[in-house]
């Protein structure tokens, strides 16, 4: 094999790992927030499902790309808004309350989807013109990092830039500090007069906004379509991510970088007809995201009060 | 900690609506929202058919938004269900491993323990049943079905059991370990399917037919419903007698209770947890094997769809009890098999069945927690 395809092949490889980890990225820093502030968010997939729908139909009936993103926020809000209704108002299982969601995000946008689109009995999948790659200006012009960091999808420059946003938000601002210490010791915060609820409504409404754009990056980005298994587990894979990533932004994108990696890397071996069996390169982080979940125990920054429901003068 | 509060007490202080957002809502003069003592399961029950009433006027709605008659729509979707003994008997035939799986997650939930990889520990019975027919083949036919559905229950538990030991030995929180668990075992199937096991004859994912010997017997000849149906009923009495009549039972819903308590009866907690993940595991994996003899008689990527996790809702809908999660997987077998007529009769998607499960479900556990309250007429105090 001449030393051009080698290191053209090699480059494709890591092109494709920012894209492909682009919305695990958005998706996981979303839940990150949200996680941060006690709510374990399980509907990641319908989420994102209910956003990369929202966004495509906007796009498709506005014209607009850039609406599309703004109806898949919106998409994504809502049902973090329901979950936060469910979860940090009413209290019900968060566990138990993601899952219905989930399946009714998955339900919901197939079931629009279908209710807009199939009516006319159309064969072809409806479609918008995608996004194109924007290149940042002189960046791109850099050898290799050029071409694998500058010349991606707007909504990855957003996906990078939201990296260090999310840690400064988290860790260097009172508001983001006061999420944390909700996360922690809800009790604690109480006593001291910050408002719990208010707070994890924009926990959970931000991180239902981030997944709805992490689904429209493969609506409006991706594909330029909508079907059915658009998101194809990826909504699991970005929870998994915000664990792998021991709930810090930095490792986050590590995890979502590696997730990408091995993903572009089967895919170039499934493509060069290279007999390796892939589904064990697929499945092998999973299998470190519980290594890791074992290893970081006595570290762990996992929020103490993950799941738990804070009735105020009750245990 | 600080000692619950009781706060039905005559103590003005400690009004209910201080703790509940929602009580706010009923603030009004004359009554308020207050938190009951006693819920009895006649409230239970009560709430449960509110919520199905709810989803109904919902679903409604959303059917109109369409464009279609509700009507018109539940007619065609009972139809589909209930409406033929041949429809009657496909429900059943979609009812069966939601059966299990329901069973499954119930067991777990009731002790505490969030098994959420039903849909892994499925596909794991599927490959365990594969294995034994591998292993055995020259088994007279009697034996190697009892043999496979032994292995299933054996793999189903196995594959449980990676996320309750690390969970007993490490604290690794069981809800991210199985769900990772379930991507793992998907791809281990698909790599057994793309090689050791795949069909020779095919380009596609899939092992050969199974012999025949193999196949569950039918109840009749023009109905595809199987013996698997037996295998789940039974299933339903024995978790039910296992919880209800046995001192193991008593130990698994005493750490669903209170872990802290009954590890100061005595209870081993981490062993309870163990063996009830082992039943969970088991029990999902049986129904992995019921779909392969009964239905499929091959392995493939597909025999799930989402089986595991429908099982999760039917257990929350039937408030984990045994008996209520056979009605409501029976229930929800009648939607997936009705849903299919509506589609082609009405043309309402046939996705409508995943948003009535979500809504259902969410209306099931807002309603858990109303029941819990009362209106109660106030005296209003000067």
């Amino acid at each position: 094999m001449d030393d051009f395809f080698t290191y053209s092949v090699i480059l494709g490889i890591f092109v494709a790992t920012v894209k492909i980890a682009t919305p695990l990225l958005i998706a996981a820093l979303g839940e990150l927030v949200a996680e941060s502030s006690g709510i374990l968010n399980l509907s990641l997939e319908g989420t994102m499902a209910l956003g990369a729908f929202s966004g495509f139909l906007v796009a498709s009936e506005s014209g607009s790309l850039w609406l599309g993103l703004v109806g898949a926020a919106i998409g994504g809000a809502l049902l973090g808004l329901l979950m936060a209704v469910m979860t940090a108002t009413v209290k019900v299982n968060q566990v138990v309350a993601g899952l219905a969601l989930n399946i009714l995000g998955l339900g919901g946008a197939f079931f629009w989807y279908r209710s807009v689109y199939d009516a006319g009995g159309t064969i072809d999948l409806p479609s918008v013109e995608r996004f194109r790659t924007a290149a940042v200006p002189l960046l791109s012009d850099i050898p290799a990092v050029g071409e694998i960091l500058f010349e991606q999808h707007w909504l990855t420059y957003f996906a990078l830039v939201m990296v260090p946003v999310t840690f400064v938000f988290l860790n260097r601002t009172k508001y983001g500090l006061e999420l944390r210490s909700i996360g922690h010791n809800p009790e604690a915060c109480d006593m001291r007069g910050v408002g719990i609820v208010s707070r994890q409504y924009f926990a959970v409404i931000f991180g239902g906004a981030m997944a709805g754009l992490g689904g429209a990056f493969l609506s409006l980005s991706e594909a330029g379509q909508f079907f059915p298994d658009i998101i194809a587990g990826r909504g699991w894979i970005a929870l998994a991510i915000v664990i792998f990533g021991n709930w810090r932004a930095s490792w986050i994108l590590a995890g979502s970088l590696l997730f990408g990696f091995l993903e572009a890397t089967q895919l170039a071996l499934q493509a060069s007809n290279v007999n390796l069996p892939y589904q064990l390169l697929l499945a092998l982080p999973f299998v470190l995201t519980i290594v890791a979940l074992v290893l970081n125990r006595s570290r762990s920054q996992v929020p103490l009060a993950l799941t738990i429901p804070y009735h105020r003068g009750e245990r | 900690m600080s000692e619950r509060v009781d706060d039905t007490g005559g103590d003005e202080r400690t009004d209910p609506a201080d703790r509940n957002p929602l009580a706010m809502l009923f603030q009004g003069d004359g009554w308020r929202l207050e938190r009951r003592l006693d819920t009895r399961p006649v409230h239970e029950m009560y709430a449960t058919l509110a919520a199905l009433v709810l989803t109904a006027l919902i679903i409604s709605l959303l059917v109109i938004l369409v464009g279609v008659s509700p009507l018109d729509a539940f007619t065609s979707l009972y139809e589909g269900a209930l409406g033929s003994r041949e429809a009657g008997l496909e429900t059943l035939v979609q009812a069966t491993p939601l059966i299990l799986t329901g069973l499954a997650a119930a067991v777990a939930f009731r002790s505490g323990v969030w098994n959420i990889g039903g849909e892994g520990q499925f596909f794991a019975g599927a490959i365990g049943t594969w294995w034994v027919y591998e292993l055995l083949p020259g088994l007279p036919a009697p034996l190697l079905i009892i043999a496979m559905f032994v292995g299933a229950a054996v793999a189903g538990a196995l594959w449980a059991s990676a996320a309750s030991v690390l969970l007993v030995r490490y604290g690794t929180n069981e809800i991210l370990t199985t769900v990772m668990l379930n991507f793992v075992v998907l791809y281990i199937l698909s790599w057994l399917l793309s090689g050791p096991w795949q069909s020779p004859k095919t380009p596609y994912f899939q092992t050969e037919r199974m012999d025949e010997k193999t196949f569950l017997p039918r109840f009749i000849d023009d109905s595809r419903l199987h013996w698997g149906l037996l295998v789940a009923l039974a299933a339903a009495v024995a978790v039910h007698l296992l919880t209800r009549r046995t001192g193991l039972g008593f130990e698994l819903r005493a750490i669903g209770v209170n872990k802290r308590a009954a590890a100061y009866k005595g209870i081993s907690v981490g062993r309870t947890v163990i063996t009830v993940m082992a039943i969970s595991g088991a029990l999902a994996g049986i129904a992995g094997a019921g779909e392969l003899l009964g239905l499929h008689h091959r392995l493939q990527l597909d025999i799930a769809e989402g089986l595991g996790f429908t099982g999760i809702i039917i257990a929350l809908v039937a408030r984990l009890h045994p008996a209520g999660v056979v009605v409501v997987a029976i229930a929800f077998g009648g939607l997936i098999n009705g849903a299919t007529n509506m589609q082609v009769g009405t043309g309402i998607p046939f996705a409508l069945v995943q948003v009535i499960e979500g809504v259902a479900l969410v209306f099931v556990l807002l309603a858990a927690v109303a029941c819990r309250y009362r209106l109660k007429r106030t005296v209003r105090h000067g």
